[in-house]
C-alpha cells in the first residue's frame, strides 16, 4: 500500500446527528464481507456505438447475484437480500451524463429482479441528487410503469428534501454552511438501498465507486469539501456513509462498469478518457469492491502515461486538469477507503478480499 | 443599559406616473403616495393621498440583490449578496431611497421594514401590484417595537472600512448592533484600531468577518441559517418572544431552509406575503430552537415564543 494512504492529515471536527439505531448487522458490509464477484462479458457493450447488450447484461446480472449469494436460482439470490414489503432504493449515478452513469439497462434489470420476487414497482425508487443531470438519462424509459424516478434538487442547493434532523455538521473552510443533510426519502421511505455507481477516476476521491456514490450521493451540501488544491473527501466519504439508517439500510452494492472514466471524474464531457472494462461487479461491502476499483483505474492510468491517483504532486488549479491527465485539481484522496475499512464499513487488505471472477 | 428598539415603519411608494394612474394605485391597494413636488398639486386635484418628497434629501441605496461573480476568485463559493442593511444601520433615522429597478420592488420594501428604516421606493410600474401585495402584509404585521438581538457589539466609526465590516457581518448572519461603548451583555464588543482588531485586518473584511465568527464561536450565535446563502436573518425580541425577519436576495424561492436560534421557543408562527403556511420540524433541544421554512420567496417573519 502506497505510504500516501497511511497518513492522515488532521481529522475535521464532525458532529454527526442521527436519531436512527444501527441494525444489528449493517447493510455495509453485511452478510459478505470482503466478498467481490466480478462479472466480465466481451459483448456487454460495443465500444463503438456504446451500445449495451441488454440479454448479456441479464445474464451477467444473474451470474454475479447467484454466485455472491450462493443461491442456484436467480428469484433466491435477490430473495435472499430482498422482501416483497421493501421500499427499495436505488442509487445511481448520472454526474457525468450522458456519457457515463449507471446504465439505465443495468438498472432496469435490477428492477426486473426486484420485481420479479414480488417487490411492486411503486415501491422502487431510482434517485440520484441532481434533476438536470438525472434528465440526461431517461430511466422512466426503461423501467416499468409505477417506478418512481426521483431527483433530489430539483433546483441545485435547495434543501427540501433533504431530513432536518439528520446530518452532519463540520466547517472545513469556514464556510457558513456547516450541514450535509441526508435524503429525506432515506430517512423516512426507504427500507433497502442498492447502490450502482461506475467505474470512475475521481478529480478530489482518488476514485469514486461504491463509497463516494453512497455517501456524497445521499447528503446535501458536500462540494463545500474541496477548495483550492485541498480536499476532505478522506474522511468525509467514511463520515457521510456511516450515519444512519444510510449504513443499515444499503444492502447490496451493484458496480456498472460496462463503461469507465480514467480521468477527468467524476464527469464525462469527451470519450477521451472513457473506457470500457465491460464488467460489473456484485457485493454487499463496498471497501473491498472499492479497493479492487483503485487498481482498475490505476492500471489504466498507468497504461495510459498518466500518473497515480495516489500522486499528491501534480496539482493544478484551474482547467487544465481536464485536458491533460498528468494534471489534477485537488490532491487526489484515494486512502478514503482504507480511511472507511478503519471504520468498520469493509475489508480493505488486498489479501483478504475474495475476489471471485467470472467471464461470460 | 440602553437597549435599541427596532423601530417599525412602512415604506413608502414614490410614484413618478401622473395621476392617470390612480386607478392602478387604488387596486393595488396603495393609498397614499410620494411624488416629486412638481407632481403634487395634479395629484391632489385628483384627490389622491400624495405628499411632496425631496430625494436629494435622502440617502440612496443600492438595489438589493445577489450578483454571482462566477469569474472572481474569491476564498468562498458564496454569492455575492448586496443588502443595505449596514447602511441602513449607520443612517438610524435618516431617510432613504430605493431606485428598485424591475422585480426588485419587494425586496426593497422588506429590507427597509426589517431595519425598521424609513424609507421610500420607487418602483418599476410593472411591479405595483406585487409592490402592493408586500405593503399590504407589512402592515398586517403586528406592529409591536422589540429590541434589537444581537451577538456583536460594534463601534461604527463612519469609516468605510467599518462600513464594509458591518456589510460582511449582515451577510454572514453574525448578528451585530450599533453600539457608541462596550456593552458587557454582548459576547463581543468590536472597535477598530483596538489591539485585537487592528485597523488594518478589516482591509480583508471577509477575513475579518470569518476571525471575527472563530472568536464569538458558532455555539454562541443566536441565529444560524442553513440551506442558503443568500438569505440574510434580522432578529429582535425580549424576555418572553422573538421576532425573525427572513430576506431572500436571491430572487428564487428557497425551499426547506433551516433555522436555528439559541433560546427555547416550543410555538412558532410563521408569516409570509403569500400565504401563512407553518413552519416545519420544529425542535427545541440542548438551549435551542431548530425549524424549516418549507419555501421561502422574497421575505418572511416567523414569531416565536
Amino acid at each position: 500500500m502506497p505510504a500516501a494512504a497511511a497518513a492522515l492529515p488532521d481529522t475535521p471536527k464532525y458532529h454527526v446527528v442521527s436519531a436512527f439505531q444501527p441494525k444489528a448487522r449493517p447493510g455495509m458490509p453485511g452478510p459478505y464481507p470482503g466478498s467481490v464477484i466480478s462479472v466480465k462479458a466481451e459483448k456487454s457493450i460495443d465500444p463503438e456505438t456504446e451500445k449495451v447488450d441488454a440479454a448479456v447484461v441479464a445474464e451477467m446480472v444473474r451470474r454475479g447475484m447467484t454466485a455472491l449469494t450462493g443461491e442456484p436460482a436467480a428469484r433466491d439470490a435477490w430473495r435472499k437480500l430482498f422482501s416483497p414489503s421493501d421500499v427499495v432504493g436505488i442509487k445511481v449515478n448520472c454526474s457525468g451524463a450522458p456519457g457515463i452513469c449507471s446504465h439505465p439497462v443495468v438498472v432496469a434489470e435490477i428492477v426486473r429482479n426486484l420485481v420479479s420476487i414480488d417487490v411492486k414497482p411503486a415501491q422502487i425508487y431510482i434517485y440520484e441528487r441532481f434533476k438536470n443531470q438525472m434528465d440526461e438519462v431517461r430511466y422512466d424509459r426503461y423501467v416499468p410503469q409505477g417506478v418512481n424516478v426521483v431527483a433530489v434538487e430539483t433546483t441545485r442547493s435547495q434543501i427540501g428534501n433533504y431530513d432536518p434532523r439528520t446530518y452532519v455538521e463540520v466547517d472545513f473552510f469556514g464556510e457558513e454552511d456547516t450541514r450535509s443533510n441526508l435524503v429525506k426519502l432515506v430517512s423516512e421511505r426507504f427500507t433497502k438501498i442498492i447502490n450502482v455507481p461506475n467505474m470512475k477516476d475521481h478529480g478530489a476521491a482518488g476514485v469514486t465507486g461504491c463509497l463516494k456514490n453512497i455517501a456524497y450521493g445521499d447528503f446535501s451540501n458536500v462540494a463545500r469539501s474541496h477548495r483550492n488544491e485541498k480536499t476532505n473527501t478522506l474522511s468525509f466519504i467514511g463520515t457521510l456513509a456511516m450515519v444512519e439508517p444510510l449504513r443499515s439500510i444499503t444492502t447490496l452494492q451493484v458496480m456498472d462498469g460496462l463503461r469507465g472514466v480514467w480521468h477527468g471524474g467524476p464527469f464525462s464531457p469527451t470519450r477521451k478518457f472513457r473506457f470500457y472494462p465491460k464488467q460489473m461487479m456484485f457485493g454487499t461491502d463496498p471497501v473491498a469492491m472499492d479497493r479492487l476499483l483503485i487498481d482498475i483505474i490505476d492500471n489504466k492510468r498507468k497504461a495510459e502515461g498518466a500518473n497515480s491517483v495516489w500522486d499528491r504532486t501534480h496539482v493544478k488549479p484551474g482547467r487544465g486538469y481536464g485536458d491533460d491527465p498528468n494534471i489534477q485539481r485537488f490532491i487526489r484522496e484515494p486512502g478514503h477507503i482504507e480511511y472507511c475499512s478503519k471504520l468498520g464499513l469493509g475489508l480493505y487488505d488486498r489479501g483478504k478480499i475474495q475476489l471471485k471472477e467470472i467471464q461470460l | 443599559m440602553f437597549l435599541p428598539i427596532l423601530a417599525v415603519a412602512l415604506p413608502g411608494l414614490f410614484w413618478e406616473q401622473g395621476p392617470e394612474t390612480a386607478e392602478a394605485l387604488k387596486k393595488a391597494g396603495v393609498e397614499c403616495i410620494h411624488v416629486a413636488s412638481a407632481k403634487l398639486d395634479a395629484w391632489k386635484r385628483a384627490g389622491f393621498c400624495a405628499t411632496a418628497a425631496d430625494l436629494s434629501s435622502y440617502e440612496k441605496l443600492a438595489q438589493p440583490g445577489v450578483e454571482y461573480r462566477t469569474d472572481v476568485a474569491s476564498a468562498t463559493r458564496a454569492p455575492w449578496v448586496i443588502s443595505n442593511a449596514w447602511r441602513l444601520l449607520r443612517a438610524r433615522a435618516k431617510p432613504v431611497y430605493y431606485d428598485a429597478g424591475k422585480g426588485r420592488a419587494e425586496l426593497c420594501a422588506a429590507e427597509a421594514f426589517a431595519y425598521g428604516a424609513s424609507a421610500l421606493v420607487g418602483i418599476d410600474p410593472a411591479d405595483l401590484d406585487r409592490f402592493g401585495d408586500m405593503l399590504r402584509f407589512l402592515k398586517r404585521l403586528d406592529s409591536a417595537a422589540l429590541p434589537v438581538r444581537a451577538n456583536i457589539g460594534f463601534m461604527d466609526d463612519g469609516s468605510p472600512e467599518a462600513g464594509e465590516v458591518m456589510n460582511l457581518f449582515t451577510r454572514r448572519n453574525l448578528l451585530f448592533r450599533i453600539v457608541s461603548a462596550p456593552d458587557p451583555s454582548l459576547d463581543l464588543n468590536i472597535r477598530l484600531g483596538a489591539p485585537e482588531y487592528p485597523r488594518p485586518a478589516a482591509a480583508n473584511p471577509s477575513e475579518f468577518a470569518s476571525m471575527v465568527r472563530r472568536k464569538l464561536t458558532d455555539d454562541k450565535r443566536l441565529l444560524r441559517i442553513y440551506g442558503s446563502d443568500v438569505v440574510i436573518g434580522r432578529l429582535t425580541g425580549d424576555g418572553s418572544r422573538v421576532r425573525l425577519h427572513l430576506l431572500n436576495y436571491g430572487g428564487k424561492t428557497v425551499e426547506g431552509l433551516r433555522v436555528r436560534l439559541l433560546g427555547h421557543y416550543p410555538s412558532a408562527k410563521l408569516s409570509t406575503p403569500g400565504s401563512d403556511a407553518a413552519v416545519s420540524d420544529l425542535a427545541t433541544a440542548g438551549g435551542a430552537t431548530e425549524f424549516s421554512i418549507p419555501s421561502l420567496d422574497t421575505y418572511a417573519v416567523v414569531d416565536l415564543r
